[in-house]
């Protein structure tokens, strides 16, 4: 009996032991022989984070906070152990905030340029990795919704203070004259409107003129670079020099023919001198035949010589015929 | 004026009677206290002890357990319907189970059931004057019959509360599923949101404390029974009342010295 009652209480107590352990194992999430790393991470303020809470990287669930401790200078280290595998951002920071509306922590692991754009998580984060002691990563912490909440408390209330100022204020003169001031910002929205339509046909006109423009000078400008792209062209092989020479040389020629033209120039003038004595002469001849002076003068104007040299060809070819007609009478030819 | 005599003559017969009583009770532990050195009286009759006090306790404890799971369970998502998100039933039931729940509902079952007993026993062996052979042969009856006994129950109330704090998130588990379309998953999720080992710590010892006071209660009362039948009766009520005011006393004194002000 004795033995049984050893037996079964044995049974019971190692039983329950196991249980109980295994069972607070399996809730802790603990992971019996896996290798795990610890990182360590530097505060100024935790908020509600605690032992227990999830380390996340990117989304994904790493690790756990392993311990929570304040140094003696004030910093905070939060001890976190992650899996062995798990690599962490080349430039890590951890941030501490809410994973939940209600009061669930966490803690994320993520590269320094992801962090929040907000000054004070920036201002936290500087000045941790600026103690720069041991391994720590920096961290920093968002406000929770408490926080929030209290800001959005004390924003309500000064709404509320604006508001009752506002009623007091707001008064039956007070609305007279808000009338006023919107009968009169209709009027000014309403010159306003046609002030924006002329302006906006202006504009529109001007708009064109200046796309034009551009058009242009896009134009222009692509000439320019091809112009410029052709010079670069050219200069990279040595032609501008070469067409300098060319110019040097042909600026010797258009010398040369200059020089060559002002001969020319003055041996025209000459000519156009004797030219014009030789059409004074010829003038004076002419005038002269004209006049009917000299041989040449009667023969143009005397029709005598024309009428005798007319009769004189109508003998001649009278004569042609008769030859033709009796040879034998004009021409004998004989052979020895 | 006579009455105003008696009045006070009574008030103060009641404050010396108490104040006798707390002598007794701490000469009664100063004794057991004393007796633990004796290892050979009381180790060999633990076993015995430890297997009628705790093991034969299991299943009223397990029984316990098993319906305050369900009704935590289904009391969260009555509370929580259309609030919070349902996967905080877990959290409930993981939090109310180790912390509270399961040390004190098991507690106070194992005060009627064990206190009751050892008064009873020990109630009955003084009125049939079997403590007083017991002193007659010089065996010491603190050593002999207190000593296993509270060793008994302090050992194995941790124990048994460690049991239903597993039976008790399982049935809480399975009701989630069962009756609140709840996934497995999504119970976890919540049953371990903001589980600490601290939990489980804090209600096992509270339960070892428990079963210290009950026990202790139970043999101050038995040892300290008269008059036959009706002492022994009236040993086992007072044994069983004043364990349930003790579990009550210790749980609040654990909640202001241990879990008051723990971040």
């Amino acid at each position: 009996m004795k033995r049984g009652n050893d037996f079964i209480v044995g049974l019971v107590v190692i039983g329950s032991v196991v249980a109980i352990v295994l069972f607070s194992l399996w809730l802790s999430q603990a992971s019996l022989g896996s290798k795990e790393k610890d990182v360590v991470a530097r505060f100024t303020d935790v908020g509600n984070a605690k032992v227990g809470n999830s380390v996340v990287i990117r989304g994904v669930q790493a690790g756990r906070i392993q311990s929570i401790e304040l140094e003696t200078t004030g910093w905070v280290l939060v001890k976190m152990s992650l899996d062995q595998d798990i690599k962490l951002p080349s430039n890590p920071v951890v941030v501490l905030s809410e994973s939940s509306m209600f009061g669930e922590w966490q803690a994320t692991i993520m590269e320094r340029s992801a962090a929040p754009d907000d000054a004070d998580v920036q201002q936290q984060l500087a000045q941790s990795a600026a103690v720069g002691r041991g391994n720590a990563i920096p961290g920093a912490r968002l406000p929770d919704i408490a926080q929030l909440t209290a800001v959005a408390g004390r924003i309500a209330g000064d709404m509320s203070r604006v508001a009752d100022r506002f009623q007091v204020a707001f008064d039956d003169r007070a609305a007279a004259e808000l009338r006023q001031s919107i009968r009169n910002f209709a009027d000014l929205s309403a010159e306003l409107e046609r002030t924006v339509r002329s302006q906006s046909q202006s504009l529109s006109q001007l708009g064109a003129d200046v796309h034009k423009t551009v058009g242009t000078i896009n134009a222009t400008a692509v000439a320019v670079q091809r112009t410029a792209d052709r010079v670069d062209s050219s200069t990279s092989k040595g032609q501008i020099h070469q067409i300098m020479d060319n110019v040097g040389q042909a600026s010797e020629d258009i010398k040369v023919t200059s020089h060559d033209l002002r001969d020319a120039s003055h041996s025209l003038m000459a000519t156009q001198q004797q030219l014009s004595s030789v059409l004074t002469h010829a003038d004076s001849v002419l005038g002269k035949i004209d006049r009917g002076q000299g041989s040449l003068g009667m023969m143009v104007n005397d029709p005598t010589l024309y009428q005798n040299g007319d009769a004189l060809l109508s003998q001649m070819r009278e004569l042609v015929a008769e030859i033709r007609a009796h040879p034998r009478q004009y021409l004998s030819v004989k052979i020895f | 004026m006579a009455q105003i005599m008696n009045v006070i003559e009574a008030t103060g017969r009641w404050v010396r009677f108490r104040i006798e009583e707390a002598g007794r009770a701490g000469r009664f532990i100063e004794e057991a206290a004393r007796a633990t050195v004796s290892l050979r009286s009381w180790f060999p009759n633990a076993t015995l002890q430890m297997r009628r006090l705790g093991v034969d306790s299991l299943p009223i404890g397990l029984l316990i357990a098993v319906f305050t799971g369900i009704v935590l369970a289904l009391l969260a998502s009555y509370s929580f319907t259309g609030a919070v998100p349902l996967y905080f039933v877990g959290t409930l039931v993981e939090k109310t189970i180790t912390l509270e729940l399961a040390p004190v509902l098991t507690g106070l079952a194992l005060a009627g059931r064990v206190g009751a007993n050892i008064a009873a026993e020990l109630g009955t062996m003084r009125v049939t004057e079997q403590v007083d052979a017991l002193e007659t042969l010089a065996y010491d009856p603190d050593a002999y019959l207190v000593v296993p006994r509270v060793f008994a129950g302090t050992l194995m109330f941790p124990l048994i509360v460690g049991v239903a704090m597993i039976v008790g998130l399982g049935a809480g588990w399975l009701a989630s599923i069962g009756f609140l379309q709840l996934s497995t998953d999504e119970f976890l999720k919540g049953a371990r949101m903001f589980y600490t080992a601290f939990d489980v710590e804090y209600g096992l010892v509270k339960a070892a404390s428990f079963g210290f006071a009950v026990t202790l209660i139970g043999c101050y009362k038995g040892l300290r029974a008269r008059g036959g039948a009706e002492g022994v009766g009236n040993a086992a009520t007072a044994a069983v009342v004043y364990s349930a005011v003790m579990i009550l006393v210790l749980d609040a004194f654990w909640a202001m010295t241990w879990l008051h002000g723990r971040s």
